[in-house]
């Protein structure tokens, strides 16, 4: 335990200082830790939660752990966090193992779902907590106390018990109680899932903000693909204990890997297509509608069949038959504000999803309307 | 109001607002209160008369505090039930802890240990540390062999005994209350802590212990109360110098003289009982008897010791920086084993002193020796066939099965129609009333059989099997009240609606819906209703006769005037039945305690 990780920071001309915007905390070139884990095995009995987990994340990194109930990423913090014990493999936080390092001692930041606010004590106390705890002595630890409390907008409540606060406020106190020390790493496990939707949203930035100025290594849990898009340096896709990508938000949306991908962030087009013809990179392809379309490859595929993913909004939708397009009937058309959400059925009974921007000259299709869709090479990701 | 309600109003208002009248669950609670009226508060009410009833009102008490041997003795009484107290949560604590860290089989078997003895009669567990501790005992024998003693003594009949005992009989109350406040608390508070940089130790000073606090309060609470009234243990285990108040009123029973200062003594103890439990209430709420959870208030801005003291340091504050973070720090280096192997040690401690007495008992049952003594020299059946052929012991056997049987049906019908209307009317002093049907709990067994004695007399009661089992019943059916509310309060109200929207009369939602719903409840309050039955001695101690012996009794007889392996048979079975019950009621448990 002992020094607050702010006074170990290292200061390097690291090309990884961030430039930020406001910088509302003192040390504004504080860098987080690198975490390195390497074949990280958790099992239960025959349940490998954690299955041979290899993943590096770099200093100052906001990463995050997205993937279905069961898919191992709590279990994969937990075991981060220390509460649970590896059965083999090694986690490295700045090339150091940390397996005989007790909780209390890694000195990290954790922000809970349930918030885990201390009902005894107030929200000062609360957020006094983690430098009590580090020895800090009692002036700087009231000015650092009322320091994050500004950032996080909560000095009028400074005094409140946590019961006495709405969960949006409990969340912040909590992100706060977090933050304080300036932790090298901070872990958030679901800390936005017990929010509505607006509030969850607000925080979302507020915690990508604050990212931004402190500088800490995030290592984030969700099972909100949206969120994760939003708020992430880069994403951890998991299933069945296993990464099965990472990247940045942008690649895994338009370049996933598998279906499993492809389908859990965002909403996809997975078509079944007959590979015709390959020229270069290009795929001349042929869906069970007589579709006939081309892909871009990004391997070495030239014969057989592939997955198709096309993007809902990727489809380009007219009432009147065009160049290389495809007829397809509505089943059922849903106006959402700005975007009309399409769902049709191609010849031969193959369904497509279509996302359109609502516009003055198209007017809210029918069930049994025909439609005439098109996509383009670049529209389409071509799944191993 | 619909067409068809109108239209009878219209035609005969009278008769209908009768029938709506007849139909108000409340009116289930009205077996029950009468049955409580009659036996229990008007026995109460006639003891206060009584003592009341010298020359001054105030004679008899007079008498009882002038009196050095009583006033001593209350003294004791004290004395001895806050030190029980105390021991019992400096043990209990840990062993919540153990409970509530251990997982899978590990925690099921703790938890068995634990419980197993709570169901368990007082008295054969009582018993079961006289074998232990006697001359030709275990523990005499072991400190001979290691030569810690030359030859065998008495460690029997002192004050140190009679605290092991009653901390030993007390202690799952303890531990139960514990762990029940203990299991509420959200995991992530600690690990927060953790994460926050807080040591186990400290973590568990700060965050744990203040949160578990109210629950400790609980516990130390029941178990002061429960020991205030303690008669069995004191009177087996201790010596002519730890005579405790609760004996003397049944040793000035048998005097007829006494009459008014035995009912003062009786009141000097009632009163000192509730004035405890009404000061608990007022802080831990009234909840806290039956182990229901208080409804949290919203805890009032407290002057914030740390931010809001504009710079002003108090002497607390300071003497925390000093002294109490770096200290809490310095706790945190320890490691984490530090904590996790006091609680394993103490927890096992625990464990070893509540099973050890009832294992050795058990095997001592199967003795071939006449004269009790552990090891025994050998094998046999002998106490056994002993048991099943003597004619006295059988008919007190079965006696006592159908007394409790009887005490069960009695207790199970008044105390499911009182919890059915408890949960479902929306009469005003709910909690009144739940306290009046869980007050039997608290009231000290000695005092409530010195007054239902007065209440048999005049009704020429004493010797009765319904007699006895309508006073077993008093003490039955608040553990029905409280296991059956809870149930009822899980049953999901919107099944029952969807099966009445679908058609069903009030009778076949109650049969279809309610009643499966509640059964595991109704099953495990059958279960501990007959057990308190087959297990109560102070009631049976005033109300028996003769002719009518219960088993309790027949043991508390023989254990006064011989110790033989008999007896230990006869734990034996009960430990058995005991067994037998929580197996069964194993599952039920889990549901209703989840309900609570």
């Amino acid at each position: 335990m002992g020094e607050p990780s702010a006074q170990r920071v290292m200061r390097s001309g690291n090309a990884n200082v961030r430039t930020l915007p406001t910088g509302r905390l003192r040390d504004r070139d504080a860098i987080g830790s690198s975490i390195a884990v390497r074949e990280a095995v958790k099992a239960y009995g025959n349940f490998h939660a954690v299955d041979r987990i290899s993943i590096d994340i770099e200093p100052g990194e906001f990463i995050t752990l997205l993937g279905p109930s069961g898919s191992g990423k709590t279990t994969l913090l937990n075991l981060v966090a220390g509460f649970q014990s590896l059965d083999s493999g090694e986690i490295l936080v700045d090339g150091k193992p940390v397996h005989n390092v007790p909780t209390h001692k890694r000195g990290f930041g954790m922000v809970f779902q349930s918030y885990a606010l201390f009902p005894n004590m107030t929200v000062s106390q609360n957020v006094a907590f983690p430098l009590r705890m580090a020895g800090v002595d009692r002036a700087t630890a009231e000015r650092r106390v009322a320091e994050t409390l500004e950032i996080m907008r909560l000095t009028e409540h400074a005094t409140k018990s946590p019961s006495q606060m709405s969960g949006g406020q409990q969340q912040r106190v909590a992100i706060a109680r977090a933050i304080v020390r300036k932790p090298k790493v901070v872990l958030m496990d679901e800390p936005l899932s017990a929010l509505d939707r607006r509030l969850r949203e607000q925080i979302q930035i507020e915690i990508r903000d604050l990212h931004q100025t402190i500088g800490s290594t995030i290592l984030f849990v969700t099972h909100d693909q949206g969120e994760a898009l939003t708020m992430s340096d880069r994403i951890a896709v998991l299933n069945a204990g296993k990464i099965v990508q990472i990247g940045r938000p942008l690649d895994i949306y338009r370049h996933p890997t598998d279906r499993f991908v492809a389908s859990f962030v965002g909403e996809s087009n997975l078509i079944e297509a007959e590979i015709l013809q390959k020229r270069g990179s290009t795929l001349t392809m042929k869906n069970r509608a007589g579709y006939v379309f081309s892909a871009e490859s990004r391997d070495t595929i030239d014969v057989g069949r592939a997955t198709v993913l096309v993007r809902p909004e990727r489809i380009a939708v007219s009432n009147e038959p065009a160049a290389n397009s495809t007829p397809v009937s509505v089943t059922s058309a849903i106006f959402l504000g700005e975007i009309l959400r399409i769902e049709a059925q191609m010849e031969g009974g193959d369904p497509l999803l279509i996302r359109c921007t609502d516009m003055a000259d198209r007017p809210l299709p029918a069930v049994g309307d025909r439609l005439h869709v098109s996509w383009g090479a670049a529209d389409c990701w071509v799944l191993a | 109001m619909t067409a068809a309600s109108i239209g009878a109003q219209a035609g005969r208002p009278a008769d209908l607002v009768l029938v709506r009248r007849l139909k108000d669950p409340a009116l289930l609670l009205l077996p029950a209160l009468a049955f409580l009226a009659f036996i229990y508060l008007l026995p109460l009410i006639d003891l206060i008369r009584i003592s009341v009833s010298g020359p001054s009102w105030s004679t008899y008490f007079e008498r009882v505090f002038a009196i050095p041997l009583y006033w001593d003795s209350l003294v004791r009484t004290m004395q001895i039930s806050v030190t029980v107290a105390g021991l019992c949560l400096l043990f209990g604590y840990p062993t919540a802890l153990l409970i509530h860290r251990s997982r899978g089989m590990t925690q099921a078997l703790i938890a068995t240990a634990i419980v197993l003895p709570y169901f368990i009669a007082i008295l054969i567990r009582t018993y079961a540390w006289m074998v232990l501790l006697g001359r030709n005992g275990p523990v005499n024998k072991l400190l001979v062999s290691v030569g810690i003693l030359s030859e065998p003594v008495q460690l029997l009949f002192n004050r140190g005994t009679v605290l092991l005992g009653m901390t030993a009989v007390l202690l799952p109350l303890m531990v139960l209350t514990i762990y029940s406040s203990v299991a509420r608390l959200d995991q992530s508070l600690t690990r927060a802590a953790l994460a926050s940089g807080a040591g186990p130790i400290a973590a568990f000073w700060r965050v744990l212990l203040p949160l578990t606090l109210p629950g400790m309060g609980a516990g130390f609470l029941l178990v002061f109360v429960a020991a205030i009234g303690f008669f069995i243990t004191p009177t087996l285990l201790g010596g002519p110098g730890d005579q405790m108040f609760a004996m003397h009123i049944t040793q000035q029973a048998d005097s007829v003289t006494s009459e008014g200062f035995l009912q003062a003594l009786g009141v000097v103890l009632l009163t000192i009982t509730l004035a405890v439990v009404a000061v608990a209430g007022r802080f831990l709420g009234f909840e806290f008897i039956w182990g229901g959870r208080k409804l949290t208030e919203a805890a009032p801005t407290t002057t914030n010791r740390y931010a809001a003291d504009d710079g002003r340091r108090s002497f607390g504050a300071s003497a925390a920086d000093l002294i109490g973070w770096p200290l809490l720090r310095l706790f945190g280096r320890l490691p984490a084993s530090f904590g996790t192997w006091t609680v394993r040690l103490m927890g096992g401690l625990v464990i070893t002193v509540l099973i050890l007495p009832i294992i050795v008992v058990m095997i001592i049952s199967f003795s071939s020796a006449s004269y009790l003594t552990f090891p025994p020299p050998g094998f046999s059946f002998r106490w056994y066939e002993q048991f099943f052929s003597d004619s006295n012991w059988m008919r007190a056997f079965w006696t006592s099965l159908v007394v409790a049987a009887m005490s069960a049906g009695i207790a199970i019908v008044l105390g499911a129609s009182a919890a059915l209307g408890i949960v479902r009317s929306s009469i005003r002093g709910k909690s009144t009333i739940m306290l009046l049907l869980v007050s039997p709990i608290i009231v000290p067994p000695v005092v409530l059989g010195l007054s239902l004695y007065s209440l048999f007399l005049r009704f020429d009661l004493v010797g009765s099997v319904f007699g006895l089992a309508a006073a077993h019943a008093i003490g039955g059916l608040p553990l029905v009240v409280v296991i059956l509310s809870a149930s009822l309060q899980g049953v999901d109200t919107r099944l029952e609606q969807a099966a009445a929207v679908h058609g069903a009369s009030s009778l076949t939602v109650f049969r279809l819906v309610t009643l499966p719903a509640i059964m595991p409840g109704l099953a495990a309050a059958t279960f501990f209703a007959f057990l308190h039955s087959f297990d109560e001695l102070v009631l049976t101690l005033f109300l028996s006769s003769a002719e009518l012996k219960t088993l309790p009794l027949m043991l508390w007889g023989d254990i006064n005037y011989r110790l033989n392996p008999v007896l230990a048979v006869v734990s034996t079975l009960e430990v058995l039945l005991v067994v037998a019950g929580l197996v069964l009621a194993r599952p039920v448990l889990a549901t209703s305690r989840k309900a609570t």
